[in-house]
């Protein structure tokens, strides 16, 4: 689906978007994601979708080491598996109702997931983690400008949303996020208004 | 004090919102404006000729405008809603207003039938949600969030201005917008959410177990 190449790992958050108790959303090659960290400071990459009702898992809340689903409160706990049905307090909750588990790593201060991803994420120079700029462009549009017209001093890895948008991630070699930002968002300017 | 009120208007919700969190107890009037027009009726207008809502009565003060009302409440309960010296106070709240005519606007156009140009607000609501996404990260002394500055105006305090823009912020997504690829708005959203008296709207979900934190 859109361009995930399987084996490959994707930035899909910096770790600065995981605070205590906020489940973060995002999206990799058309499939919806929820992040969120336990005490451990562990973080969980989940398709954002309960597994009872199909609601976002997003529009959640973190209960220490759970999430909790906005829609029946469904707990489930840092394996994926659901803990607690508050309709049924009584009932062992069958192994089988479990939210999908995608694979994480953490490097560079970002945060990686994708489909079987093998061996460890692309090593990235040391810096400051940039804030992540969207662009609606598909990525291969976005990867082709920044190979004709590199921004200088910075490591960009790109987050393919769907077909028709990637988000740009990355770290700024001289920690200067504010240039940085400036030549993102001349970049999304220039592949936006292009015809 | 008395609010005339619809429940699914924003600005009715900020004033809502600021009572809850100043822990003032309003005396709520209903209005049905939707599909009623009770806000067209000659008894309204004889308190409010623009007919818009929420209007604010305290004593012989009526306010008709929400932004004045939620001034108003701050002034007379707790100061620390309202940081005058910070010039961006004036900046927020035009800020509030703009979101309203276009967030809000999509909201109303999309849910409630009504009148506009739906693509034209959301391509405005666009441009000022990116705005706000890039200010919570780069406030004027440095890098937002991570310097521990929480709120859209400098200090350890949220401000009218922080429940101003949330209140067409957080319910965005009925207007056709997302909050997706926006994160640090996300957990400003969050933040707005645990604060101590929030209360909720339609489209806005409170906190279930973070509250009293």
């Amino acid at each position: 689906m859109s361009g995930l190449q399987p084996g490959v790992w994707y930035a899909i958050a910096a770790e600065h978007d995981l605070p205590k108790d906020h489940v973060y959303r995002t999206m990799l090659g058309g499939h919806e994601l929820a992040a969120w960290r336990s005490t451990d400071g562990a973080v969980h990459v989940w398709e954002d979708r309960c597994p009872h009702r199909g609601v976002r898992f997003s529009l959640g809340e973190v209960v220490g080491d759970e999430l909790r689903c906005q829609y029946h409160a469904w707990r489930f706990g840092k394996t994926g598996a659901c803990t607690f049905i508050p309709a049924q307090p009584d009932l062992k909750v069958p192994r089988t109702i479990h939210a999908a588990v995608w694979p994480v790593a953490l490097s560079a201060g970002l945060v990686w997931s994708g489909i079987e991803p093998t061996g460890a994420p692309p090593e990235l120079p040391p810096g400051a983690v940039l804030r992540a700029i969207p662009i609606a462009r598909a990525a291969a549009s976005v990867a082709h400008a920044l190979v004709k017209e590199p921004l200088s001093g910075l490591a960009l890895v790109l987050q393919p949303l769907d077909e028709t948008a990637t988000i740009v991630r990355g770290i700024a070699l001289d920690d200067d996020l504010v240039r940085a930002d400036h030549a993102l968002l001349a970049l999304r300017r220039r592949l936006e208004q292009a015809a | 004090m008395i609010l005339y009120d619809a429940h699914h208007l924003a600005p009715c919700y900020a004033v809502r919102l600021l009572a809850g969190c100043l822990g003032v107890t309003l005396e709520l009037e209903p209005l049905d404006v939707y599909p009623g027009h009770a806000n067209q009726t000659e008894a309204f207008l004889a308190l409010n000729p623009l007919g818009t809502l929420p209007v604010l009565v305290d004593g012989p003060c009526i306010i008709t405008d929400w932004l004045e009302a939620l001034a108003h409440l701050a002034l007379t309960h707790d100061r620390a809603w309202f940081p005058a010296e910070h010039a961006a106070l004036i900046g927020w709240l035009g800020m509030a207003r703009d979101l309203g005519a276009s967030a809000g606007a999509a909201r109303l156009i999309d849910t409630f039938g009504a009148p506009g140009d739906a693509a034209a607000a959301r391509a405005q609501a666009n441009a000022l949600l990116d705005e706000v996404e890039r200010r919570l990260w780069f406030s004027e002394r440095g890098f937002g969030e991570r310097i521990g500055q929480d709120w859209l105006i400098e200090g350890p305090h949220p401000s009218i201005a922080d429940l101003a823009c949330f209140v067409f912020i957080a319910p965005c997504e009925d207007g056709g917008l997302s909050l997706r690829d926006r994160p640090a708005l996300r957990r400003w959203c969050d933040r707005v959410r645990f604060l101590p008296g929030f209360v909720s709207m339609s489209g806005v979900f409170p906190p279930m177990a973070n509250t009293g934190r």
